[in-house]
């Protein structure tokens, strides 16, 4: 009997891989198509990892990586052992949180109002408007945003005042504890349109019978809102949610470094300002690395965290 | 199994095409750099075949990408374009870091304060044999100070050609405290000796002129503090106005060469707790410590900034567009300001020659032979008076034996600068070394553009009005004389570097972005609260470790000493 029942199996794994082989024969050219990103992908975002190593060295550009001294985890123990790392920690992640609420949130109900918008034309000028802003680069925001809340004639001072509401203008960008609101606010502004588009693309895709089925039931506006249009969108707000987890420690500096100001430094500065400044500016590329790393093990975590989350409440997966 | 094999294999597969192209790029290069000595000397039989050199240089808004009169002038001449890269955002501290990263370099660099990180990346080719051999006269022009050019005690390369000039004597000031003439006049020119008698003559003028003739607000006192000019706005300003000698950010004991942060001192409380009281009774432009340069210099040029506490070089921008303008009642002069009248201004504390900033060869450099002669022929008699006078008949003429600017060229010189500077180019290749103000060439001429004579014709009539109330012709007049004080024997401190990536450094950095936030708070704290802030400021700078550095400070001036005196 025994030869009997091994043999179907093994027949059956080496039917299987044959299977495989022939399908990917099937596809070679699928296979080919796909392989330029594959290696696009495999230089840029894995060959450089093993630039990690500098991270226990300290580096000097001068040699060679293989000739660099090894110091061990000494650079993790500075950086952890730094108060400054944490203020910036500190700062990096409420900001990116705000951002991410904010940000998330505002473009749902933009592109769910505009949705419910009949004049084809007046929907069309209003998306373009608003998503315009997304195009001007983050120096002009700055000066626009400096302009606008300054206190020599800023116009948001003047309608305070002219309002009654205030007598003294406010120094706006002098105070701390605005700095956060002020760059989440100026971050919406920039990109409430744009990310409104996808929402507004995954809406259309919404079977219009469903609406249909809801009018004969007898649903309202606002219940078919509820119950169709934000279910439709789910699964795409999940993924850009998810996805956005990753970058929450990874939020760039540029808002911060060109709204920000010495008087603010302990609000403004993020982790990317402070790799920049006390890594690579002072040429300590080790310790750049070193913040580099933490990072990315950071975002990797957040990833899997929010989507095991996920995974857990609604039994879907989006990675 | 097979399957993992496979992909195993074909990944190492492709970590070794990576290498193989890596490393054949990198022999590519090395074969390159071995064949240039040779068509250098095949070049050099026939001169002049045109090459582009690439330059990296801190920010000049005036640059004139070798369109002036000048720089078409050199291109005939050496065959040289000057392509130069500057940086983006304030300082070229970035730039150079990522230089280094990437290990790729220009021909020429002129990296400031990144120096010592160049130096330590063996990004700098030791120009010392160089000189020797093919540049007589840099050789000549730096003469007694040859040996000052030397990196260290340790290491006597010479990696950089400071470009400050040689012998300079100062005939003007540019630094000090400055107040608009119409301040002045309306206050019938008192007396400015002290930041008391700067603060009524400022208090006087906005009480009687709160707008100005167009309906602006005046401001008192702005300060460029939002951006690293702080050190030049705030900062400096208190040492100088507490008698003691521009050292960076350091204060050195004279006799014992022990160097300190300059905010620990004492005295220096005194002058941020005015600054204090000049922003309590609003005096102050409360955006001093946010504005970013544009917004600064967009304010002096509206004429609506009474005074500064600047350098003429940091502001003149601005007051070049107040006098193209035409408003010249509101440009600035300047005084040498002190805390109280037991201070004296150290602005002009003799240093001996002072190599500084400084422009040195890369070892990419694709011929540095041709370089080195291009530098010399910059510093050859010849040279030095194209880069400043510009070119015969056309930017000067010789009068009886003397260089003399024509009229209409001098007029746009002095009022529009901007574009004078521009259009000949004289400013814009001052790349390599060069005798100072007051130094003479054989015809008996000065080399520069700026003598006593000279300076005068520079002054408007507005600056000349307020001069002659005060009894001198130049500015430099009112300041305590080049003798008055004993000349420092280790130069100036900020000419000292830490060995980059060291624990001083990051002391430093972690000192200045104290600073930075710290200084701004207590200025702007309520005048009960100030002592509280700079108690916590100084605190927070013994936590960073400034004892330690100090200490390494201290060593390194005596061993500059050591070196200077040989």
């Amino acid at each position: 009997m025994k030869p009997l029942t091994e043999g179907p199996q093994k027949a059956r794994i080496t039917l299987n891989r044959n299977r495989f082989w022939f399908k990917a024969f099937q596809q070679r050219y699928l296979y080919m198509m796909s392989l330029p990103f594959v290696i696009w992908i495999f230089i840029f975002s894995y060959v450089p990892v093993w630039g990690w190593l500098t991270a226990f060295q300290n580096y000097k550009p001068k040699d060679s990586i293989f000739d660099q001294k090894w110091v061990g985890f000494d650079n993790f123990i500075e950086l952890f052992q730094d108060e400054r790392f944490y203020i910036v920690l500190r700062n990096t992640l409420v900001m990116s949180t705000m951002g991410l609420i904010v940000g998330f949130t505002v473009p749902v109900i933009f592109a769910l109002l505009i949705n419910e918008m009949k004049g084809q034309l007046f929907k069309r000028s209003v998306q373009t408007i608003s998503y315009l802003p997304h195009f001007v680069s983050w120096v002009v925001v700055a000066g626009l945003v400096y302009k606008m809340l300054s206190t020599d004639g800023g116009a948001v001072n003047q309608l305070l005042m002219w309002l009654n509401i205030i007598d003294q203008p406010i120094q706006f960008m002098a105070k701390g504890n605005l700095f956060w609101g002020i760059v989440t606010v100026s971050d919406l502004w920039k990109e409430m349109g744009w990310n409104s588009i996808i929402f507004l693309a995954a809406m259309a895709g919404i079977d219009p019978e469903l609406y249909e089925a809801s009018t004969v039931d007898g649903a309202g506006r606002f219940r078919k809102m509820w119950h169709i249009t934000l279910p439709g969108i789910r699964t795409t707000f999940m993924v850009l949610f998810i996805l956005s987890i990753g970058h929450l420690i990874g939020i760039g500096f540029e808002k911060q470094f060109l709204l920000g100001n010495p008087l603010v430094t302990d609000y403004s500065e993020v982790l990317d300002l402070y790799a920049l400044k006390y890594g690579i500016q002072m040429s300590r590329y080790s310790y750049g690395t070193t913040i580099g790393i933490f990072n990315s093990v950071v975002s990797i975590l957040l990833v899997f965290i929010a989507n095991g989350i996920y995974k857990r409440v609604t039994k879907e997966s989006v990675i | 199994m097979k399957r993992k094999m496979q992909m195993a294999l074909s990944l190492m597969l492709a970590l070794v095409f990576v290498f193989v192209t890596a490393c054949s790029s990198s022999n590519t290069e090395g074969g390159k750099n071995t064949t240039t000595p040779e068509t250098t000397n095949a070049t050099n039989e026939q001169p002049a075949e045109p090459i582009t050199i690439r330059l990296a240089t801190g920010n000049n808004p005036n640059w004139d990408d070798m369109q002036s009169d000048i720089g078409k002038f050199i291109k005939e001449k050496t065959g040289i374009t000057i392509k130069p890269e500057f940086p983006v955002g304030g300082s070229s501290d970035d730039m150079f870091a990522l230089m280094i990263a990437s290990d790729e370099y220009p021909d020429l660099v002129v990296p400031g304060g990144s120096t010592n990180k160049m130096v330590d990346a063996g990004a700098l080719l030791d120009l010392r044999p160089l000189i020797e051999e093919h540049a007589p006269n840099i050789k000549k022009v730096y003469g007694e100070y040859y040996n000052r050019l030397s990196y260290s005690k340790d290491d006597d390369a010479i990696y950089t050609l400071s470009l400050t000039g040689v012998g300079h004597t100062y005939f003007d000031s540019g630094s000090g405290f400055q107040l608009q003439h119409q301040v002045l006049e309306a206050a019938g020119y008192p007396e400015i000796k002290t930041v008391k008698d700067y603060e009524a003559a400022i208090k006087a003028y906005i009480e009687k002129n709160p707008t100005t003739a167009d309906g602006q607000p005046n401001i008192g006192l702005s300060l460029n503090g939002g951006e690293w000019q702080i050190l030049i706005s705030v900062t400096n300003p208190a040492f100088i106005a507490t008698g003691a000698p521009d050292n960076g950010e350091f204060f050195i004991n004279e006799d014992t060469y022990e160097a300190i942060m300059h905010y620990q001192r004492p005295e220096e409380r005194e002058y941020f707790r005015w600054l204090n009281h000049m922003n309590d009774i609003g005096l102050l432009d409360p955006e001093s410590f946010i504005q970013k340069y544009d917004q600064y210099k967009a304010k002096i040029a509206s004429g609506r900034v009474l005074g500064l506490i600047d350098q003429q070089w940091d502001y003149g921008q601005a007051e070049n567009a107040l006098k193209a303008k035409g408003k010249f009642s509101s440009t600035y002069a300047r005084f040498p300001v002190t805390l109280n009248e037991t201070y004296q201004d150290h602005s002009f504390h003799g240093t001996g020659y002072l190599p500084a900033l400084g422009i040195g060869i890369t070892k990419d450099a694709q011929d540095p032979v041709r370089l080195i002669k291009f530098l010399d022929y910059l510093a050859s008699d010849e040279g030095q008076v194209l880069l400043n006078w510009g070119i015969e008949g056309k930017h000067y003429n010789v009068v009886d034996g003397k260089r003399v600017i024509p009229a209409d060229l001098l007029e746009q010189k002095t009022n529009d600068n901007n574009t004078f500077t521009k259009t000949t180019g004289i400013g814009n290749y001052n790349l390599s070394a060069r005798y100072g103000d007051g130094v003479k060439d054989p015809s008996g001429n000065y080399y520069t553009t700026t003598f006593p004579e000279q300076i005068q014709t520079t002054y408007s009539e507005e600056d000349k009005k307020t001069l002659a109330a005060y009894g001198a012709t130049t500015y430099k007049d009112l300041w305590p004389s080049d003798d008055a004080f004993p000349e420092r024997k280790y130069g100036a401190a900020w000419t000292l570097q830490f060995e980059a990536s060291s624990q001083e450094n990051v002391i430093f950095q972690k000192a200045q972005d104290i600073m930075k936030k710290r200084i701004p708070e207590a200025i702007l704290a309520k005048p009960e609260d100030f002592d509280k802030v700079y108690d916590a400021f100084l605190k927070d700078l013994e936590d960073a470790g400034v004892a330690k550095m100090n200490a390494e400070l201290t060593k390194l001036i005596k061993d500059r000493v050591e070196l200077w005196s040989k």
